[in-house]
C-alpha cells in the first residue's frame, strides 16, 4: 500500500545513490568515452586533412605532369619541324652542288670533245695534205700540184672552221 | 501482502511509516551497482578496453541512443546521461534481485515498534520479507516517478511562456496525474506481479501427489520474470528521458 514516508525517503536514498553512483561509478566511463569521442574526432580530423593534403599533391603532380608532357610535345614538335626543314634545306643543298657537278662536267666534256675533234680535224687535214702531195707528186706537175693544195687547203679550211 | 518491517514516525500528528526492508534493498541494489561499476572501471583504457569495460560501455552507448531517440538535442542528451545510465543500471539491478532471489523471515511474535503487530503478521501469513525487489514497493516505483515528474517541470521553467503554452490544452493537465502515476505503478505492477507469482508457483502441491509440475512453471515463469525486469527497467528510463524531453524547450537546441 502507499506508504507516504517510504515515499520521501525513497526519493532521498535514490538521490544519493543516484550521485554516489554517477559520481565514482558512471564518470570515469563517461570520461573514457569523451577522450575516445575526442580521440576519434582527432584521428578522424587528421586524416580528412592528410587526404586533403595528398590530394592537393597528387593535383599539383598531374598539373605538372601534364605541363611537362605538354612542353615535350612542343619541343618534340619545334624540333621535328626544325629537322624537316634542315632536311629539305641539305636536300636542296646537295641537289643544287649535284646539278652544279654535272653541268661543270658535261662543259668539261664538250670542250674536251671539242679539242679532241680540232685536233684530230688537223691531223686528218694534214695527213690527207700530206697523202695527196706524196700521190700528186708523182703523177702531177708543180704548178698543178700547187693550185689543188691551194684548193684543199681551202676546202680544209672552211671545215675547220 | 507481507508484513513489511516500519519504521514509524509521528510528525505534526501523522504517522510516516518507512518501510526498511524497501529502503534497505534500495541502498543494497545501489552498492551492489556501485561495486559493479567499480570493479568495472579497473583498468579502464581509452585504447584497449576490457571486456567488462566493454559491456559497461554498450550500456552507455545504449542509453545515449535511447535518449537521443527522446530529446530534442545532443546537449540534453549529454545532461540526462549521468541519470539515464544509473537508472537504467540501478532498476535493472533492483528488478533482477527479487527475480533471483526474496528472503522472508517468519515472525510469530509481534515487533509493535517496527509495525509488526499481531493483526499485520496475521494478514501477512507471518512473512516478514527482508530480502526482495524493491521496485515491488508502490512507495518507492511513485516516488522514483514523483522524481522524474519534478525533474522534468524544473527543466520545463527554464522557458516558462512555451511551459505555459503546453497547458492552454486542458488534456495536458490530465497527462500530468496520469503520467507519473501509471510511470510508477507500471514497474510497480511488473515486478510485483513477477514476485507474487513466483511465491504461489512455489507453494503449488505435486499433481497426483508425484508429478513435479512446479519446477518446469517455476522456471518458466523466472525466464519471464527476467525478461520482464530488465524491459521494464529499459521502459521506465525511456520513458524519464520522454517526459524529461517533452518539457525541454526546443530553442535550447544548439548544433
Amino acid at each position: 500500500m502507499f506508504e507516504l514516508g517510504t515515499f520521501i525517503v525513497s526519493i532521498i536514498t535514490f538521490l544519493i545513490l543516484f550521485y554516489f553512483i554517477q559520481r565514482y561509478g558512471f564518470r570515469p566511463f563517461a570520461k573514457v568515452l569523451r577522450a575516445r569521442y575526442d580521440y576519434v574526432t582527432l584521428q578522424v580530423t587528421d586524416a580528412e586533412q592528410s587526404r586533403a593534403q595528398a590530394q592537393k599533391f597528387l593535383d599539383e603532380q598531374r598539373q605538372l605532369l601534364d605541363e611537362t608532357r605538354h612542353q615535350v610535345k612542343d619541343m618534340l614538335d619545334a624540333a621535328r619541324v626544325r629537322a624537316d626543314e634542315q632536311g629539305r634545306e641539305i636536300l636542296a643543298q646537295a641537289q643544287e652542288e649535284s646539278a652544279r657537278l654535272l653541268e661543270e662536267n658535261r662543259e668539261l666534256i664538250e670542250r674536251e670533245r671539242a679539242e679532241m675533234l680540232s685536233a684530230v680535224m688537223q691531223s686528218v687535214s694534214s695527213l690527207t695534205v700530206e697523202l695527196s702531195e706524196k700521190l700528186l707528186r708523182r703523177h702531177l706537175a708543180q704548178e698543178a700540184h700547187d693550185e689543188m693544195v691551194k684548193e684543199a687547203e681551202k676546202i680544209l679550211g672552211e671545215l675547220v672552221c | 501482502m507481507p508484513a513489511f518491517p516500519y519504521l514509524l514516525y509521528t510528525f505534526h500528528g501523522g504517522l510516516f511509516k518507512i518501510n526498511i526492508t524497501t529502503i534497505g534493498m534500495m541502498i543494497f541494489t545501489g552498492l551492489v551497482v556501485l561495486v559493479f561499476l567499480r570493479i568495472a572501471a579497473r583498468g579502464l583504457d581509452v585504447r584497449k578496453p576490457t571486456k567488462i569495460q566493454n559491456l559497461v560501455e554498450w550500456v552507455a552507448d545504449f542509453t545515449a541512443n535511447m535518449a537521443r531517440d527522446t530529446m530534442p538535442s545532443e546537449r540534453v542528451v549529454q545532461w540526462i546521461m549521468p541519470l539515464a545510465f544509473t537508472m537504467l543500471v540501478y532498476l535493472f539491478v533492483a528488478n533482477w534481485l527479487g527475480v533471483i532471489a526474496t528472503v522472508a523471515l517468519s515472525v510469530h511474535t509481534p515487533i509493535p515498534w517496527l509495525g509488526l503487530t499481531a493483526a499485520n503478521l496475521a494478514a501477512g501469513h507471518n512473512d516478514v520479507p527482508l530480502f526482495d525487489s524493491p521496485t515491488a514497493n508502490m512507495s518507492m516505483t511513485l516516488g522514483m516517478a514523483a522524481m522524474v515528474w519534478l525533474l522534468s517541470h524544473f527543466v520545463g521553467w527554464r522557458h516558462p511562456k512555451h511551459y505555459l503554452r503546453h497547458y492552454l490544452n486542458p488534456m495536458a493537465l490530465i497527462e500530468e496525474i496520469t503520467n507519473p502515476l501509471t510511470h510508477g505503478m507500471r514497474l510497480f505492477g511488473n515486478i510485483f506481479a513477477g514476485e507474487a507469482l513466483i511465491s504461489v508457483l512455489l507453494g503449488i502441491p505435486m499433481l497426483f501427489h508425484f508429478i513435479p509440475i512446479r519446477l518446469p512453471l517455476l522456471l518458466i515463469w523466472l525466464f519471464y520474470s527476467g525478461f520482464v525486469s530488465t524491459i521494464q527497467a529499459y521502459v521506465f528510463t525511456i520513458l524519464m528521458t520522454l517526459y524529461v524531453g517533452q518539457k525541454y524547450h526546443v530553442t535550447d537546441v544548439r548544433h
